[in-house]
């Protein structure tokens, strides 16, 4: 310690420690008022000691006080600065740091440390805090250097890892080359020549900088080596060593191998030389196997066949080792021995064909069985596929299994039906029985579950999902709305039973978000209770939907949690990472410091920030005043434009999981639902629809990150316009304002991949009539508001392009267009699923909001300062026709919005009552096809239970299931929607009816 | 033949599957952070062929003297993977090193009073009720404090259960 008192016991900065204890206390448990007492009367004290004048800082800084805490910290440095060598010590300098970090103003602490490393240079802790300071900062360099010093400092090996970390870093996340792993790997060297290493971590790195420069051999070397001994976990040690020897294309490498697939598939991949490593391993994306390999050419058909029956001899013993407790790895290793032959080009199908036969027999009753599969069936002919359905569904009968066991079997014969995609083939009316078969099933397996914890999952538990994929399925193909209902219905009662099945639940959601009862489907999510990491992997399953519909508030709770989670995240990762420094597990540095980079390039996160800035500009936008406070805010919309520029949206990261996703929206912006019936489309490969995904979030965030800036410049546009006709001296500002509004009316068109000059056309020749909205096809919305904001910037811009354009007129006409065309689709059905109320919504949110900022702008402009009365401004002379023009589109803006609440008041007028009967319609019937059956079914079940035979638990559940329950809340749900949207609409009418006043 | 390996952060983007069970906590992120930072050989998870997340396992080893201890923070595995004796597999894994790397004396862990399939799997790997934990679960559920011996606690001494419960504030560790 620097500081001569603090190097005393119960010295702390300075001063007792038994008069700092109290203050920390006070913090730690959140009493601050107390604290900040405590610390004043501290600080008047030793009015001249920093450390309790960082202690002030803290608690300033956590009331809330950051200017206040700031001064006293900068007061606390120059003191310091005036007395270093009697002041300066650790315990004030990282109290000093907790406070700069919390005000965001990291280079403060770095520099203090600096300096005092500087004035110090011997003293370990001090360069430790500088260090730290550096991992906050992300400065790999830099920690490097330090690391460095402390090294040859203390000759430590920790050091030594923390500055090769920081090599590693400035390789994999900085600007650094690959020369640097060199430099690395000579320091480790030179220090295990002299002191060996002693830490397993430590070797970890060392063989990870061997192997990032491809020098497997010499990693092979050190691991084989007595520095191999430090890796404790004997799968670990095998694990690497396979890989490095796949890497290596070393093929000698036959002996090792412990029960484990990963090694499994490195021991083949070196045996056959054929570079199929298609295991995740930690850092890599999921990936499919490869499907074609290239086979080398010195290792003819018989050495093949030799190393092929080594592998197979191999995996026989493994078996024989399992006999006492039958494990699924040995089979599966033959059914991939047989997937590496056929991709060979040596496979025998029918022999592969009865390995999975076999492997059914033996382990089909595994909920897993279908998955396990997966990657083998990839690689058979599809009428392979329908000769192994049929020799399964013998298999299947043939073998006496206990019910359980067999009810297992037949749910993974079905999935596996589906998961093959044969039952697409088949006819509606089978199709139907086919549910109709499993929901019997389900009904009759109720009683295997009656001694289950209430917790467990059930037995046959996933009969209803499959259940419902087919009712999906139905409705897709038929248009028959009864299907979609009974699959609500069914889930419901499955849910009634178990109520934490989560695969119920986002099945449901989706349903509800179909039928436009986003509410309930809320409701649902938020049962699934996501939170922290799932936020950024799960979201995806409501999100999509919100952001396109009424409920803002909702979006904003959703919103504001997702970015809490990632703000907070990404603040304290830093502090993590030195957590791993510290205990010297350093190639959790390295992971670390990666994921951060990951999340923080995350689409969603992009996305959510810009969402939730066009969010607050939605709300505000009927009040120019306050939407310029939003917009001042976001620093006029430079701050969303600035996040997304085109190199950051190219390296944006996907973190959602789609797997979970219903096979009916197997993306956020893909569902077959709302597209044309089922004969005109075909299921591709998902990976299509992963990359149409990818792209299309890339589009929709530079395009989204426009429109602030857009809103802003076109206020100002508008206002600078009508000032030049009234003052005739336009400024130097507004110039440019017009001219960044035409390079960026220039960016919005590229995206849709037009110039300004021709998107232009496009929107004129559909505002006259020339073409229809179908021009636009699925960006209507963004048409539109280009219409808008083209219109704004073409009051003021003297542009030739613009010279024969009514801006005015055309967005008139298509705002009115593109109403009445969606109007018209979802009139008059509350109850048709889905409907176009999303892009009404849209519309009304956007476009004609943007366009009332328009108009306001306008006539606020037109009106003397400070004064508002009727005549004046646009009335005036040269005005008059610019007037005449902002009337019309006031009237015309009104009509339309007038429109949508009429038709959104005649669903609202509706009783309860009516749309029930309407909706329970749905399913009347019972007949012997169609809609109706499958509840049918259930209601037959339900009123001839018997409690004995499926214990209380079950039996209250399924009696207290009620469809018309289920209906009336479903209506509940979409009357919130349309009360909601109603309320958008009305508060327009409000402000334009105000507009028409003031003109 | 699954693979089982450390658990890393790109873990984290892939176990919704997992986690969205409901009887599985998804922690904030430094806690998650803070066991990868501290305790790496404790945290594992089981992948299966086709990559999917199996389940996982995550704990620590604290304390002093006799009380040197491996701790089972949680362990979950997915819905189509149960009944496989995966728990089992993971809970050995960590068993062995508290045992053989650490030299522990003993694993423990808390499971909810209710949770009776819980419960009866730890009794059937050895472990037993070594006390009673007053409302441990959000001030409203009782906890059970369960624990198993290893190899260096040769009289079995760690887990003689105490006769009287105790109530969190008791916990010398948590």
């Amino acid at each position: 310690m620097s500081n001569p008192l603090a190097g005393k016991f119960g010295y702390a900065g300075g001063m007792p420690e038994r008069k700092v204890r109290p203050i920390w206390d006070a913090i730690d448990s959140r009493q601050y008022k107390n604290a900040l007492k405590l610390s004043s009367s501290l600080l008047s004290k030793y009015p001249n000691l920093p450390y309790p004048m960082a202690l002030k800082a803290l608690v300033s800084e956590r009331m809330g006080k950051s200017e206040e805490a700031l001064s006293l910290c900068l007061e606390a440095e120059e003191l310091l600065h005036k007395n270093v060598t009697l002041l300066m010590d650790d315990l004030t300098l990282s109290t000093l740091q907790i406070v700069f970090q919390r005000l965001g103003r990291l280079d403060l602490a770095t520099s203090l440390y600096d300096y005092a490393c500087v004035k110090f240079p011997n003293n370990l802790e001090l360069m430790m805090g500088l260090f730290n300071c550096y991992v906050r900062e992300y400065a790999y360099v830099k920690q490097q250097q330090t690391a460095i010093k402390m090294y040859k400092l203390a000759n430590e090996e920790r050091f030594l890892l923390w500055a090769v970390c920081s090599i590693q870093l400035q390789v994999s996340c900085g600007q650094g080359g690959e020369k640097l792993l060199g430099l690395a790997e000579g320091l480790l060297k030179k220090h295990i020549a002299t002191h060996s290493l002693h830490e397993p971590e430590a070797l970890m790195v060392y063989i990870s900088v061997l192997e990032q420069q491809g020098k497997y051999g010499d990693a092979l070397e050190v691991l084989s080596g007595t520095l191999g001994s430090l890796i404790l976990i004997e799968v670990d040690r095998l694990r690497l060593q396979g890989r490095l020897l796949a890497k290596a294309g070393d093929n000698a490498a036959a002996a090792i191998t412990p029960d484990d697939w990963e090694c499994f598939l490195h021991y083949l991949g070196c045996l056959l030389e054929d570079d199929q490593n298609w295991c995740n391993g930690p850092s890599s994306e999921p990936s499919c196997p490869p499907k074609s390999v290239v086979k080398p050419s010195h290792v003819t058909d018989d050495v093949f066949y030799c190393r092929i029956e080594d592998a197979v001899g191999l995996v026989q013993k493994l078996e024989t080792e399992a006999k006492i407790d039958p494990k699924r790895g040995p089979y599966l290793a033959y059914l991939e021995i047989h997937r590496r032959k056929h991709l060979h080009g040596k496979g025998d199908k029918e022999k592969f064909i009865d390995a999975l036969v076999q492997y059914f027999s033996r382990f089909g009753y595994l909920a897993c069985f279908c998955s396990d599969v997966e990657v083998f069936l990839e690689i058979l002919h599809p009428d392979d596929k329908t000769k192994l359905l049929e020799k399964l569904g013998e298999s299947s009968s043939s073998i006496a299994l206990t019910p359980t066991k067999f009810l297992g079997q037949s749910i993974s014969l079905q999935k596996l039906r589906m998961q093959i995609g044969s039952d697409y083939a088949l006819p509606a009316t089978e199709l139907e029985s086919t549910a109709e078969r499993m929901v019997h099933m389900y009904c009759e397996s109720l009683s295997l579950s009656k001694e289950l914890d209430p917790q467990e999952s059930m037995q046959g538990e996933e009969l209803l999902s499959m259940a419902s994929n087919i009712l999906v399925q139905l409705y897709w193909r038929t248009g028959s709305i009864g299907y979609l209902l009974e699959a609500v219905m069914m889930l419901e009662l499955g849910l009634n039973i178990r109520r934490f099945v989560s695969q119920y639940k986002i099945l449901l959601l989706h349903l509800y978000s179909y039928f436009g009862a986003l509410p309930v489907a809320c409701e649902w999510y938020r049962t699934l209770d996501v939170k922290n990491i799932l936020l950024e992997t799960v979201s995806h399953q409501i999100l999509p939907q919100m952001l396109t519909s009424p409920l803002w508030e909702d979006l904003d709770d959703l919103l504001r949690d997702y970015l809490k989670f990632m703000d907070d995240y990404l603040r304290e990762s830093a502090d993590l990472t030195f957590l791993a420094y510290r205990h010297r597990n350093y190639s959790k540095v390295i992971e670390f410091v990666q994921f951060k980079e990951r999340l923080e390039h995350s689409n969603q996160y992009l996305a959510a920030r810009l969402e939730s800035a066009i969010l607050r500009l939605k709300e505000k936008a009927d009040s120019i005043d306050e939407e310029e406070r939003v917009l001042n805010g976001l620093k006029c919309g430079t701050q969303v434009l600035e996040l997304a520029s085109e190199t950051s949206c190219k390296s944006l990261t996907f973190n959602e999981d789609l797997q979970l996703r219903p096979w009916w929206t197997p993306t956020p912006i893909k569902n077959f639902l709302s597209g044309k019936n089922a004969t005109s489309l075909k299921l591709s490969e998902k990976q299509d629809y992963r990359k149409d995904w990818e792209t299309n979030a890339r589009q929709t965030a530079q395009r989204r990150s426009l429109l602030p800036r857009m809103i802003y410049l076109s206020i100002q546009c508008v206002s600078a316009s009508i000032k030049d006709n009234i003052e005739a001296n336009g400024s130097m500002s507004d110039a440019k304002f017009l001219l960044e509004m035409e390079s960026l009316l220039e960016c919005y068109a590229q995206l849709f991949g037009f110039s300004l000059n021709d998107a232009l056309k496009v929107l004129l020749d559909v505002a006259e009539g020339k073409n229809s909205l179908e021009a636009f096809g699925s960006d209507m919305i963004d048409w539109v508001n280009l219409a808008v904001f083209v219109n704004a910037w073409s009051l003021g811009s003297h542009e030739p392009m613009l010279q024969f354009i009514d801006g005015w007129h055309m967005v008139n006409a298509l705002v009115t267009k593109c109403v009445e065309q969606e109007a018209r689709k979802t009139d008059p059905l509350l109850y048709s699923p889905r409907g176009h109320v999303p892009v009404l919504v849209q519309l009304i949110s956007e476009p004609v909001a943007w366009h009332s900022l328009v108009l306001q702008s306008c006539v606020r402009a037109s009106l003397p300062l400070g004064k508002k009365k009727k005549k004046s401004g646009l009335a005036d002379g040269s005005n008059s026709s610019l007037s005449q023009a902002v009337r019309d589109s006031i009237l015309s803006l009104c009509g339309t919005v007038e429109m949508v609440a009429e038709w959104l008041k005649e669903e609202v007028n509706r009783t309860e009552d009516e749309a029930l009967d309407q909706l329970l319609l749905f399913l009347a019937g019972g007949q012997s096809e169609g809609p109706g059956r499958i509840c049918q079914i259930i209601k037959d079940f339900v009123s001839n239970a018997k409690e004995g035979e499926l214990g209380d638990c079950i039996f209250q559940a399924i009696k207290s299931w009620s469809p018309t329950d289920v209906a009336r809340k479903m209506i509940r749900g979409q009357r919130r929607m349309i009360s909601d949207f109603l309320q958008i609409c009305s508060s327009k009418l409000k402000l334009l009816e105000g507009l028409k006043q003031q003109i | 033949m699954t693979t089982i390996r450390r658990f890393c952060c790109n873990d984290l983007l892939r176990f919704a599957s997992v986690n969205l069970d409901h009887l599985t906590e998804t922690f904030n992120m430094s806690f998650y952070m803070t066991y990868l930072a501290r305790w790496p050989d404790y945290f594992h998870v089981a992948e299966g062929p086709g990559n999917r997340i199996m389940g996982y396992i995550m704990g620590k080893v604290e304390g002093q003297g006799e009380s040197w201890h491996g701790h089972v923070t949680a362990v979950t595995v997915a819905p189509e993977y149960r009944r496989q004796q995966l728990a089992k597999k993971l809970m050995n894994l960590l068993e062995d090193i508290s045992d053989k790397i650490d030299k522990a004396y003993f694993v423990d862990l808390f499971v909810r009073a209710s949770n009776i399939p819980a419960i009866k799997m730890y009794e059937k790997l050895g472990y037993v009720v070594y006390r009673r934990v007053l409302r441990y679960y959000s001030g409203e559920e009782d906890g059970l404090d369960m624990r198993k011996a290893l190899s260096r606690d040769v009289e079995k001494k760690s887990v003689i259960p105490l006769k009287r419960p105790v109530t969190p504030d008791e916990l010398e560790y948590d």
